[in-house]
């Protein structure tokens, strides 16, 4: 008995490496790995629930899905939404952040109440603008009259739709990037800002020229991180419009839920969703080039 | 001869009993006494109406109901998904409008006519099939098998506010000119200090489809024609597109493309529209004093005459058994849907509300002395008559299809060119329909 033991215990010294990290890896597996390898199979099958079994049609639609103008609409859509949210994000964030980091009186309550949206959960946010969106009875309307502006329809129009929703995206997000930026901005060296300011270089010159600079590998990780949940946006969008008015409003990745979860369309969903998590994943390939090179230079 | 008399009129007698006995006798309602049996139910007003009665069922019959209720969209998938996986699901309710080809094609829906005609299995003559309407009925069939039977029958209604028009004296819409005429002369018309809206519907692309089809038959249109192919883009399809849109768009709430039932519902119960042409079910809600400004204040009538006719759709939810289900659990289902749709139980809902889908509950003097909108049930009762029973796209990916025709509506409203945005969506309907 006693050596069977230590024959146990000589097995998990010897495989410790294995035997540790097994239960995440199991884990990791069944939650992960398998759904994406079995997405990946499916997207090569023509397959609605309850009618029949799944049934292998090669690449065919990976081609229905360039001639579905559907999907286009989700492509151009999804591209328009992310390249300005993202864009005003990271621009905002940086900018906030900066003036966040001076001191000044009230400057950690502010900073409190400023990162309010982001600790919000997604869909109340969106149910609340929802209502404030809505150019009958929503508060934005009221306060554009006000000020002696015209009412908007906001999101009940195909021309105002994605723009509301940015700056529904931009409210919730900007105080994300600001954070990462401002604990990037407290952990620059101060050396280089004592030299320019012996130098007599401006604000403008010292932000240009070492503030940003120094801080461009935090403002890449806080692009990665964001483009991650941007680029596949649901919580808002689905909230809010369900991707209206029409298909106004739709992302590719809402396209994808609607054709599996309401058209009952598995095979096709399942290849649009892949079409979806291969651009996410050049985006973030070209974005780490970039840094890199950034870096090197 | 005498005796040769004597003779017939035994014969008639005993023929007679015999005839009774067979047609008159109640069936065995014990037959599957200790079977257990599992229904999936959408929150609905039947389904409020008939769960604290199953205990009765469970009394006569000795059959034991589960009964699981889930709201609508929860509902569906969760019906899905476990007729997909295979569970047990004894019977279920279902919009045979939405998703009998499917559910039909995928096996989940048992045919009824063999439980309906079997006189061990039903009590022919007090069921009494032929009490219920023909239009939902027709409705709750494919390629000749029942496969439901109706609980709720619904048609849209034209409701408007009475007090309003009688006040400027405007004569009730009968055509589709009169509509017109009527939502341009209350539209920013001033009353009590508020700015009318001349007439909400919805305008929610796949949602509105579901009121739009009134307009697309009236207007001689329709989903697909002969050949099956799509038809949204022929000229009568595109004139009621147009009409529907320009309705929305000049007499309209503002942006009434984000409009499902719930906005274009509270907007007429908040005393803004004039007229809304949705679900005749939503009375309740209309009617509702604690919750609505124009109780007692609303008239109700069928869609508008147009060049197609008067031509509303009917739907309606039904009960079903399933496909999946054992021999015996199917034929115990039968028995409780058998009795859920007994004159008795089709009365008690539309007395709580449920527009019934039999014509005795709507004629019984217990519903007839209390009504207290005698307009509503004229109308309802005339929609069921002429309705159309083909709600939907005759097609399996009924979302899908929906979602296509919704962008057009979508896109008159907006007032861009409809026969363009027409022809494109029976381009893509072609492509993606189903069958």
């Amino acid at each position: 008995m006693k050596r069977f033991k230590e024959k146990i215990l000589s097995f998990v010294d010897n495989h410790i490496h294995i035997i540790f990290p097994a239960p995440t890896i199991i884990a990791l597996f069944v939650v992960v790995i398998f759904p994406i390898i079995y997405n990946i199979y499916m997207s090569f099958n023509k397959w609605r629930i309850g009618l029949g079994s799944p049934k292998f049609i090669g690449l065919q639609n990976y081609i229905d899905a360039f001639s579905d103008p559907r999907f286009w609409n989700g492509l151009k859509v999804m591209f328009f939404f992310s390249g300005l949210s993202l864009s005003l994000e990271i621009v905002l964030g940086l900018l906030i952040a900066v003036y966040l980091n001076k001191e000044f009186k009230g400057s950690s309550f502010v900073q409190t109440i400023y990162i309010f949206p982001f600790a919000a959960t997604p869909v109340a946010i969106a149910l609340i603008w929802r209502i404030m969106l809505n150019p009958q009875i929503g508060a934005l309307n009221y306060f554009l009259s006000l000020i002696g502006l015209p009412p908007s329809l906001w999101i009940s129009s195909a021309k105002t739709v994605i723009l509301s929703l940015v700056l529904v995206d931009v409210w919730k997000w900007t105080p994300m990037i600001t954070l990462i930026v401002l604990a990037g901005l407290k952990s620059l060296p101060k050396d280089p800002y004592e030299a320019a300011v012996i130098d007599g270089a401006s604000i403008p010159q010292v932000f240009y020229h070492i503030t940003l600079p120094l801080i461009q590998p935090v403002l890449f990780s806080a692009l990665v991180l964001r483009s991650l949940d941007n680029l596949k946006e649901f919580d808002i969008i689905y909230t809010i419009t369900q991707g209206g008015p029409g298909i106004a409003s739709e992302t590719l990745y809402l396209y994808s839920y609607k054709t599996a979860f309401s058209f009952f369309n598995c095979g096709y969903g399942s290849t649009l969703i892949i079409i979806v998590f291969l651009l996410v994943l050049i985006f973030n390939l070209i974005i780490n080039k970039i840094r890199y090179k950034s870096e090197v230079l | 001869m005498k005796i040769k008399l004597q003779k017939v009129l035994i014969l008639t007698l005993v023929f007679v009993t015999f005839l009774s006995v067979t047609v008159l006798a109640d069936i065995n309602w014990r037959q599957f006494e200790g079977t257990e049996i599992r229904l999936l139910m959408n929150k609905h007003p039947f389904t409020t109406f008939i769960e604290p009665k199953i205990a009765e069922f469970e009394e006569k019959t000795g059959i034991k109901v589960v009964m699981e209720v889930f709201p609508e969209d929860q509902f569906r998938d969760k019906r899905l998904i476990e007729l997909n996986a295979g569970g047990k699901v004894d019977g279920f309710m279902i919009m045979p409008g939405q998703a009998k080809l499917h559910y039909w094609t995928a096996g989940w829906l048992a045919p009824l006519e063999g439980f309906m005609t079997n006189p061990n299995l039903t009590n022919i003559k007090e069921w009494d099939l032929g009490d219920f309407f023909a239009g939902p009925m027709t409705g709750a069939r494919i390629e000749g098998h029942q496969i439901g039977v109706v609980i709720n029958a619904e048609a849209s209604l034209l409701a408007y506010r009475k007090d309003l028009f009688e006040k400027f004296n405007v004569k009730v819409p009968e055509t589709m000119e009169e509509l017109e005429a009527a939502a341009k002369f209350f539209h920013k018309k001033v009353v009590d200090e508020k700015e009318m809206i001349g007439i909400t519907l919805r305008g929610k692309a796949a949602a509105a489809t579901s009121q739009f089809v009134d307009f697309l038959y009236t207007f001689g249109g329709s989903w697909t024609d002969s050949e099956g192919n799509a038809n949204i883009a022929s000229p009568e399809s595109i004139n009621a597109f147009d009409f529907y849109g320009k309705l929305l768009r000049e007499y309209g709430p503002k942006g009434p493309t984000m409009y499902h039932w719930a906005e274009s519902t509270s907007t007429f119960m908040d005393g803004t529209a004039a007229m809304i042409f949705d679900a005749n079910v939503f009375k309740s809600l209309y009617e509702n004093p604690e919750e609505s400004k124009v109780a007692g204040k609303v008239g109700y009538t069928t869609i508008p005459a147009g060049p197609g006719g008067r031509l509303p759709h009917v739907s309606n939810w039904s009960l079903a058994v399933s496909g999946t289900a054992t021999p015996e659990c199917q034929k115990a289902t039968w028995l409780f849907v058998q009795w859920a749709t007994n004159k008795e139980n089709e009365l008690g809902a539309l007395l709580s509300g449920v527009p019934a889908g039999r014509e005795s509950a709507w004629t019984d003097p217990k519903f007839v002395s209390t009504d207290k909108t005698p307009d509503w049930t004229a109308s309802s009762l005339k929609s069921f008559a002429i309705g159309q029973p083909q709600w939907n796209p005759p097609v399996l990916n009924v979302s899908e299809i929906r979602d296509i025709v919704g962008q057009v509506i979508v896109d008159s409203i907006d007032g861009k060119d409809v026969k363009v945005s027409a022809e494109q969506g029976a381009k893509i309907m072609d492509q993606k329909m189903e069958k």
